[in-house]
């Protein structure tokens, strides 16, 4: 089914009020925006892999520190431009998430999670040790720059790419066969599928946004640590955006991660404390009472295409 | 890096690796049992041995009882817990897909760790209690570590004893093994997963009871566990019980060994570098998988 004219316009002019909000905007609303756009690239590519395939990923911050250190170690240590630097963080991802995920994947089960969980810790350990390239705890400074709205085009550009791109797999039949293996993996082979080359290339995908986000982050922070790229709260926020949007559906993520930010900005900024706790019940509630997320239900009740 | 390795050294690091070896087993067998039984990976089970330390904590600085004698308080609270949390939420899970139940105890590990955050502060607690070490020879062993290895061995197979010989635990093994069959016996497979989430949270609470004297007590203390338990499992085979002793004294040698020959910093990374390895060249575990 094709996208109907009045959902295409009206996302036409949302990406056209994007497109010239930095002439008019605060730099808090740019900075803020640019936030989202993360975000929606972060929970847009954890769907990929886990909404799609059902394949839990606890580590998902890990391709966003890798990409953040292949990015920032470029530009700091041989002076790559910031541009192809990012492209160079998301193919860094992108092999980081071909050895774990050739071993992992194979199997059936939980291993894939729980490698994943490790992840994180591990490449923490390695940025510290190999301090003459990484800065080790010192942590490492880019040259200054100030490019806040190229960077904000550049992560607007990728979170309409993953979002894109996540259409463009649900509507195929390469998605079909992600969702089967969701579904049932032993009758997704018994159908032919091979699983195992699926949800690699599933992962693959799902690694290349982090990594580009990660290294356009480092970019325009100018400065990054281990504690800055790699914290557990960033898995834990993309779970709980896509959770909540509605896992294995396009806009799911989007709506998760816009929600969220906004919330986080206005009410839970003011307690620090809570909110990471009430993202663990969101969690536990959302599994058990409402599995499809917000999206979900506006589907069930409204009817709407499942591709949306 | 460290060229000079002498005999004492290493026989230090393989009496190190034997002690810390026997708690990951423990800790690890609690692990084993649930997803045994349930086939549940219980992502909170590091936050529970986390809640046990704290739990000893108390029990030592506001009553000031010892310590090892808060070991059996803290794995009846953790049991309590345990059986809690399954009746409340993990229960629902259990023939869900693995999306969920995965997702489920992730989320319910995020809320412990950050109640224990809001509860307790994240500020360093310790149990200053058995300090030193026995000069044995040549080798130093730190009294606490002694104490633990001895009580977790003496618990693990308590363990073993109780699931080989009683008649709860054969229906827990005969649950492990196969659950229709087990039902069409007559045994009552809710209670036993009941129970089983409560024994293996009781294992996690004896574990952060005997960790509590060792290392420094703090809310983010737990998750590493989950996944040293769960190499623990990998390394012996999923499903294989005794297979859990093996693999952690291995990972209890392997940290040991990578510490003395790269740096203590790099041990973790040579455990996963192991984990990934095994899951390539020898997936279903050292012992192979599944027998109970």
């Amino acid at each position: 089914m094709s996208p109907r004219p009045a959902a295409l316009a009206a996302l036409a002019a949302v990406t056209l009020a994007l497109a010239v909000y930095p002439e008019f905007g605060s730099g808090y609303g740019v900075r803020s925006t640019l936030q989202v756009f993360m975000w929606i690239v972060l929970a847009s590519s954890w769907n990929l892999i886990s909404g799609l395939t059902g394949y839990v990923s606890f580590g998902h911050v890990a391709f966003f520190g890798a990409g953040a250190y292949t990015g920032a170690i470029l530009i700091a240590k041989a002076g790559w431009p910031w541009g192809l630097a990012a492209l160079a963080g998301g193919l860094g991802a992108c092999v980081l998430a071909l050895a774990i995920g050739y071993p992992c994947l194979r199997l059936k089960g939980p291993y894939f999670a729980i490698a994943m969980l490790g992840l994180n810790e591990v490449l923490r350990a390695l940025v510290s040790y190999f301090e003459d390239l990484t800065g080790g705890g010192n942590g490492l400074s880019l040259p200054t720059l100030d490019a806040t709205v190229p960077i904000y085009y550049v992560m607007g550009a990728s979170a309409l790419l993953v979002t894109l791109v996540t259409y463009v797999i649900i509507t195929s039949r390469f998605g079909l066969r992600l969702m089967t293996i969701r579904e049932d993996e032993v009758a997704a082979e018994a159908m032919g599928i091979d699983t195992a080359r699926h949800k690699l290339y599933a992962f693959l995908l799902s690694a290349a946004g982090p990594g580009v986000a990660g290294a356009l982050t480092a970019r325009d922070q100018g400065y990054i640590e281990p504690i800055s790229v790699f914290p557990l709260a960033t898995t834990i926020t993309m779970i709980v955006m896509v959770l909540f949007g509605g896992k294995g559906t396009v806009w799911g993520p989007v709506l998760g991660a816009v929600v969220l930010f906004v919330a986080q900005e206005i009410v839970w900024a003011r307690y620090p404390y809570v909110h990471p706790l009430l993202f663990g019940v969101i969690i536990i509630a959302v599994v058990l009472l409402m599995p499809r997320g917000v999206l979900g239900l506006l589907q069930i009740r409204y009817r709407l295409p499942r591709t949306i | 890096m460290n060229v000079f390795v002498t005999p004492a050294m290493l026989g230090q690091v393989v009496i190190s690796g034997i002690l810390s070896g026997a708690l990951y087993a423990m800790v690890a067998l609690g692990l084993a049992l649930i997803f045994g039984v349930m086939r549940i990976i219980n992502v909170a089970h590091g936050p529970l041995l986390m809640l046990g330390a704290y739990a000893t904590f108390f029990l030592y600085s506001a009553l000031g009882i010892n310590p090892y004698l808060t070991v059996p308080v803290s794995m009846l609270v953790l049991f309590a817990v345990g059986l809690l949390l399954e009746r409340t939420l993990v229960f629902r899970v259990v023939d869900a897909p693995e999306l969920s139940s995965l997702l489920l105890t992730f989320g319910i590990s995020i809320a412990l760790v950050n109640l224990a955050q809001l509860l307790f502060t994240s500020d360093l607690r310790s149990v200053e209690y058995l300090a030193g070490s026995w000069v044995v020879g040549p080798l130093a062993l730190s009294k606490a570590r002694v104490v633990a290895f001895t009580v977790a061995s003496a618990l693990t197979g308590l363990s073993f004893f109780f699931l080989q010989r009683t008649r709860l635990g054969k229906a827990i093994r005969a649950t492990s093994q196969n659950r229709e069959v087990a039902m069409v016996c007559g045994i009552d497979v809710q209670r036993i997963h009941l129970v089983t989430f409560g024994l293996s949270a009781g294992l996690a609470g004896a574990g952060g009871a005997l960790i509590a004297v060792i290392v420094a007590i703090q809310p983010e203390m737990g998750q590493i566990w989950t996944f040293k338990s769960f190499l623990v499992i990998v390394l012996g085979g999923a499903g294989n019980y005794p297979g859990a002793l093996l693999g952690g004294v291995l990972l209890g040698l392997i940290e040991q060994l990578a510490s003395l020959f790269l740096t203590t910093q790099l041990s973790e990374v040579v455990a996963y570098v192991l984990l990934v390895l095994i899951l390539l060249v020898r997936p279903q575990g050292l012992l192979g998988g599944r027998q109970t």
